[in-house]
């Protein structure tokens, strides 16, 4: 973790939601990157050393599984914890999610005090 | 050295394979060839069953896309309600890769507006908020409208305003502040509408 404050990348291609993201987890007490789609996520990783990663599951360019199989493979290599967050609760969603390598998958909305408080935990390593 | 005659090789012709030849080629176990074969059916309307066909268990990402933008350029009503059927599949690449396919279909897919907006399943009903957002169609604005002021679930209602919000005007104050009413205990949807109208 950095010395000062957590870093958190929030991926999302909706606006509203990495707004909404970036401002529960800024007011947490995070340092936090946004990213429009696993694309640029990607490049992010390879460039920033974050210490959490919120990403979303529909997008555009690259989906959030394959992002995060991405951030997880031997190209990008991050041991960071992922936190994937969707609209959608379809059966499978969770298991699909874990196996690309998420260490937590969450239905949105989440309100501010769970996003904090599951932010807290995977970044001080604290199995969620 | 002396004068080698050598036989006249005749001109490389590059030829387009057969309809017959590339449809055989959508099932080659190497995905680059089957990409191949489905970007070479551009076109071929008596393909377009085959293609269908592929959409579903094709597993390569490059494949699908290929597929979906060969049949996303015949823009019919037998394409369009065929690939809607993947707006509830459980792959989220593929239904988000038809949903973007979708998007660039607006001469068909305005007819299957309607009953995608009533699909039972909350998450088809995000998808086609999804598609609505880049639907180059006139309708595509009245539907999202149509969606917060009536959907009962508030992730579609905030998924209809993200849609919404490159064309929002002051016209629709009204209806976002409305739908803060109608999910009081829903923070994000709250966040979203106070972000958008102040």
């Amino acid at each position: 973790m950095t010395q000062n404050r957590p870093k958190v990348l929030v991926v999302d291609d909706a606006a509203t939601v990495r707004l909404y993201h970036t401002k529960l987890l800024g007011d947490a007490g995070f340092e936090v990157a946004e990213a429009a789609n696993g694309l640029e996520a990607v490049e992010a990783a390879m460039s920033t050393a974050f210490d959490l990663f919120v990403v979303d599951v529909n997008m555009p360019k690259m989906n959030g599984y394959t992002c995060v199989e991405t951030l997880r493979s031997e190209t990008v290599g991050t041991p960071a914890p992922i936190l994937m967050i969707s609209t959608e609760d379809r059966a499978g969603d969770a298991d699909r999610a874990y196996a690309a390598g998420a260490n937590l998958y969450l239905v949105k909305p989440v309100d501010a005090e769970r996003l904090a408080r599951v932010a807290r935990m995977l970044t001080s390593g604290v199995a969620a | 050295m002396g004068l080698v005659r050598r036989d006249q090789q005749p001109a490389e012709v590059s030829e387009t394979p057969a309809v017959e030849t590339l449809l055989r080629q959508l099932g080659d176990p190497d995905p680059d060839r089957r990409r191949e074969a489905a970007l070479g059916l551009d076109g071929v309307a008596e393909a377009v069953p085959d293609l269908l066909a592929r959409v579903g268990p094709e597993t390569a990402s490059t494949v699908r896309d290929a597929l979906l933008t060969t049949l996303a350029a015949h823009d019919t009503d037998e394409v369009a309600e065929a690939l809607a059927v993947h707006l509830a599949s459980d792959e989220a690449d593929l239904r988000t890769l038809v949903a973007e396919a979708l998007a660039t279909m607006p001469g068909s897919v305005p007819a299957i507006v309607p009953r995608l907006l009533q699909d039972p399943d909350h998450d088809v009903r995000v998808m086609t908020a999804m598609v609505l957002a880049d639907l180059p169609h006139p309708g595509a604005l009245t539907w999202l409208a149509d969606m917060i002021r009536e959907d009962p679930h508030p992730n579609v209602v905030t998924a209809a305003i993200d849609a919404l919000l490159p064309s929002l005007g002051p016209e629709h104050t009204e209806l976002l502040r409305d739908a803060v009413g109608r999910f009081p205990d829903d923070p994000f949807l709250r966040f979203t509408v106070e972000a958008a109208v102040g």
